[in-house]
């Protein structure tokens, strides 16, 4: 997305507009009014006497809210307007927009002020295709409003804009003739409400003049609440305070709350484009925030437990007891021009839904949560071995029914060219890739958990212990490349070929517990060493492999979330030093990025470029990019719940003097953890000056 | 000529296990046009066990559709969130309990055929 683009959120909705605050979108260009995955307005220019106007300054107030200041055009490279315009604007059903023009001359002036609207109602999946739309668009004058629509068969949109000063309305937008007396000024408020209606003379009338009030919600207040809940954190390293501020604003800004968790959030996956709910990325984004904001947590699992698969479905994907990958709102959703109503074909969020439930209990000590999801994590359980294990071979594998528009990769590496052999082959399906098996394995020994302590069922446990006993046994044999020391990134389709590329997958197997403690130095050597760690991260595929580009978004870029849970992984398998040097380089990355980390950054040698390369995304902030500074606190401070108590075994990089998180909550109430820095992490060469500088003082 | 709605029903009133259902208590009244008559079903679920009847009482929710489609939802022909999406039906009150209702109605007939091919493993107790 260009820097001049300005966007403003709240839940699913969004605005994306100029700097002067104007939309102006063309089919194919990503500006507007969106809510529920529709464009409301691809049309909402302010000019006064028919002249477009310049900007002066944009403030970001907070991400749900923007000022545009801005002064008529003279025609000329010079400004000295006697006019001056402020629209601030807030998003919350739709948005609200304060328009003030003020006369600062000493004589009074007559101006005619104009907003065109419109709105090509572009389903989000149609804008960069730009297909004609099948329904048909209409423009009503209601007595005090403009109301835009679009109708297909029983489906339809509706834009309602009104002001409160009067205004002339016709078909194309509002104008207003003005007289501001010297050193005055004159103000509305317009709103812009969007609304989804169907089912003709069934359904009630869209209620705009009560709907109006909560255009502008009161989202201060609970911005300031949301960073009041989370623990504080207190150390000497500046940058990662920066850091913290940031990924927790991030996070609150992708809260979406779907229909079905009675008001309560979940975290959305990017923004703005994937501001929904994902299985996967809600899933993993959860457990990062955690030990922060545990609410996310059981918000994610009472939603995409509501949504679980119950039957047999190949548009979508679904089965009995998945979990979904992606829902979706609009047109094309509705019609099932797009699967996602919702979309099942993932691989992962299954058993990830099952790892999610017991980890949340372990922290929250939220017995009753888990109580009540008992069925559908045992139907979650249950998918793994019934529905998962396409090669016939006892392993989570994946092939998409779906053929025109289902998704190839159904693992998190979901691009074409993610899963590929040394020398650059790529694999077939049905495809059995490694960290898949993790997360069932780590789903099983969870499950016996949740069976023993909290579902009182000892028998479900030993059985889930033997599968997940038996599944390791045969994991470490399979899956494992003998000539070089660590395990294959997949099964072909043959359910016996290793696909033998080296990739960051084998750090989620340390994270899920599935590696022989025998075979963890090799893995870990591995991921510390030059073919896979960058400096600032573990590279997506290992330097020297077939398809290694370290701009390849599978194949050789560094993603934050995936190094977080590497970091776990090394935790979790005692390789506490080299958890912190990874915490070190990805929080590092981060400070070049003003505390919010890309999606990917570029997998160059650290020393090559010296700064972290970008690599071009549509979406920012992403969830888990948001959550891995969270889940880097954890590993870093040795944050591990056991029984009723919380463990805290810190392994910080040196230079950061001293780290405290206070009030972390939990089934322990809450409590702090400190830590010093110990572990000696690259300094030489002097890429590190913020913590250099400190080591030097100490 | 068979009535799909009314089968459907008395599907749903056989007492299984149903992991869909979870500890679920509410009640979802089905409001169905047939012509100028509306049919009532009302779907009372106690913790995952349903029991149905045609009262017209006020409810947790109020799901409101044709009849014709329905039928093609309790067929499987037509899926159930795709409808709502559309616009064919709407939904009163608690949501939530229309999501976990849809997952009673059948999958389309020829993934039904597909899956009893699969082989079923071993369901935990």
């Amino acid at each position: 997305m260009s820097d001049s683009l300005v966007n403003i959120l709240d839940g699913n909705t969004f605005v994306v507009s100029d700097n002067r605050g104007d939309i102006e979108a063309t089919p194919t260009d990503t500006t507007g009014l969106f809510s529920f995955d529709t464009r409301f307005l691809s049309k909402w220019v302010l000019t006064i006497d028919g002249k477009r106007l310049n900007p002066l300054s944009v403030d970001d107030l907070q991400y749900f809210e923007t000022r545009f200041f801005l002064v008529p055009g003279t025609g000329t490279i010079y400004v000295n307007a006697t006019l001056s315009v402020i629209r601030q604007r807030a998003v919350g059903r739709g948005f609200h927009e304060e328009l003030t023009i003020l006369n600062h001359d000493d004589k009074p002036v007559d101006i005619n002020v104009r907003i065109d609207a419109g709105s090509d109602f572009a389903d989000i999946f149609e804008i960069k295709d730009a297909k004609g739309k099948k329904g048909k668009y209409y423009h009503r004058i209601d007595k005090d409003q403009l109301l835009l629509g679009y109708e297909r068969e029983t489906f339809r949109r509706e834009t309602a804009i009104s002001s409160t000063a009067p205004a002339q309305l016709d078909e194309d937008g509002l104008s207003f003739s003005l007289h501001i007396e010297p050193h005055s000024e004159w103000t509305t408020d317009l709103d812009v409400v969007t609304a989804l209606l169907g089912g003709g003379e069934r359904h009630d009338r869209p209620k705009y003049g009560r709907e109006r009030t909560k255009a502008m919600p009161d989202m201060q207040k609970s911005l300031e609440k949301w960073l009041d809940d989370a623990p504080s954190l207190v150390t000497d390293w500046e940058s990662l305070k920066g850091t913290y501020r940031r990924s927790l604003i991030d996070l609150a800004a992708l809260r979406f709350a779907p229909p079905v968790a009675g008001g309560a959030s979940l975290p959305a996956a990017g923004l703005p484009w994937f501001m929904t709910m994902f299985g996967r990325d809600s899933i993993l984004t959860s457990l990062q925030a955690l030990p922060f904001a545990p609410e996310l947590a059981a918000t994610t699992i009472r939603a995409l437990g509501a949504w679980q698969g119950s039957r047999v479905d190949d548009f979508r994907e679904e089965d009995p007891g998945r979990i979904l990958h992606e829902m979706r709102y609009g047109e094309t959703a509705g019609f099932e021009e797009q699967p996602h109503s919702p979309y099942f074909g993932n691989a992962d969020a299954t058993p990830l839904f099952v790892v999610l439930l017991d980890e949340y209990e372990r922290w929250s000590g939220d017995t009753k949560l888990a109580r009540e999801y008992e069925l559908q994590a045992r139907a979650a359980l249950a998918w793994i071995d019934e529905y998962a294990d396409l090669q016939g071979n006892g392993y989570i594998s994946y092939k998409r029914r779906n053929e025109e528009n289902g998704l190839e990769n159904q693992c998190w590496k979901d691009s074409w060219d993610s899963i590929s052999y040394r020398d650059g082959r790529l694999s077939g399906y049905p495809l059995a890739t490694c960290e898949l098996q993790g997360y069932a394995y780590d789903a099983k020994v969870r499950g016996a958990r949740l069976a023993r302590t909290v579902w009182k069922d000892p028998e479900y446990a030993e059985t889930l212990e033997k599968q997940a006993a038996d599944l390791k046994r045969r994991f470490n044999r399979d899956f494992w490349v003998a000539d070089d020391q660590y395990f294959a990134l997949a099964l072909d389709n043959d359910g016996s070929s290793q696909v033998d590329a080296l990739s960051s997958n084998v750090g989620h197997l340390l994270w899920s517990g599935i590696v022989d403690k025998s075979k963890a130095k090799a893995v870990v050597r591995h991921l510390m060493g030059p073919r896979l760690f960058s400096g600032w991260g573990v590279r997506t595929l290992a330097e020297g492999e077939g398809r290694f580009n370290p701009i390849g978004y599978h194949t050789g870029a560094v993603w934050p979330f995936d190094n977080s849970f590497i970091a776990w992984g090394l935790r979790r398998y005692g390789f506490k030093a080299e958890a912190a040097r990874i915490a070190a380089g990805i929080l590092d990355a981060a400070d070049f990025f003003s505390g919010r980390l890309p999606e990917a950054f570029a997998g160059y040698e650290r020393t090559y470029t010296m700064y972290p390369v970008e690599y071009p995304t549509a979406c920012s902030p992403q969830a888990w990019s948001t959550g891995t500074p969270l889940l880097l606190l954890r590993t870093m401070l040795g944050l591990e719940p056991m029984g009723e108590h919380l463990v805290v075994d810190p392994a910080l990089p040196t230079a950061i003097g001293h780290l405290a998180m206070l009030d972390i909550p939990g089934r322990w109430g809450t409590i702090d953890a400190f830590g010093r820095g110990r572990v000696i992490v690259d300094t030489k060469t002097r890429l590190r000056p913020q913590l250099t500088e400190g080591a030097t003082g100490r | 000529m068979t009535d799909e709605t009314s089968e459907f029903f008395d599907r749903i009133s056989q007492p299984m296990p149903r992991p869909s259902m979870g500890g679920v208590t509410a009640t979802l009244r089905i409001d169905l046009d047939r012509g100028k008559a509306t049919e009532h079903w009302l779907v009372t679920i106690n913790k995952g066990n349903i029991s149905v009847s045609n009262k017209n009482v006020k409810a947790d929710a109020v799901m409101h559709t044709d009849k014709e489609l329905f039928d093609r939802l309790a067929r499987g022909e037509a899926n159930a969130m795709a409808s709502v999406l559309r616009g064919l039906v709407a939904i009163e009150g608690d949501q939530k309990l229309l999501i976990i209702f849809q997952r009673l109605f059948p999958g389309p007939p020829k993934a039904r055929a597909a899956q009893s091919t699969m082989t079923q493993g071993a369901r935990p107790a």
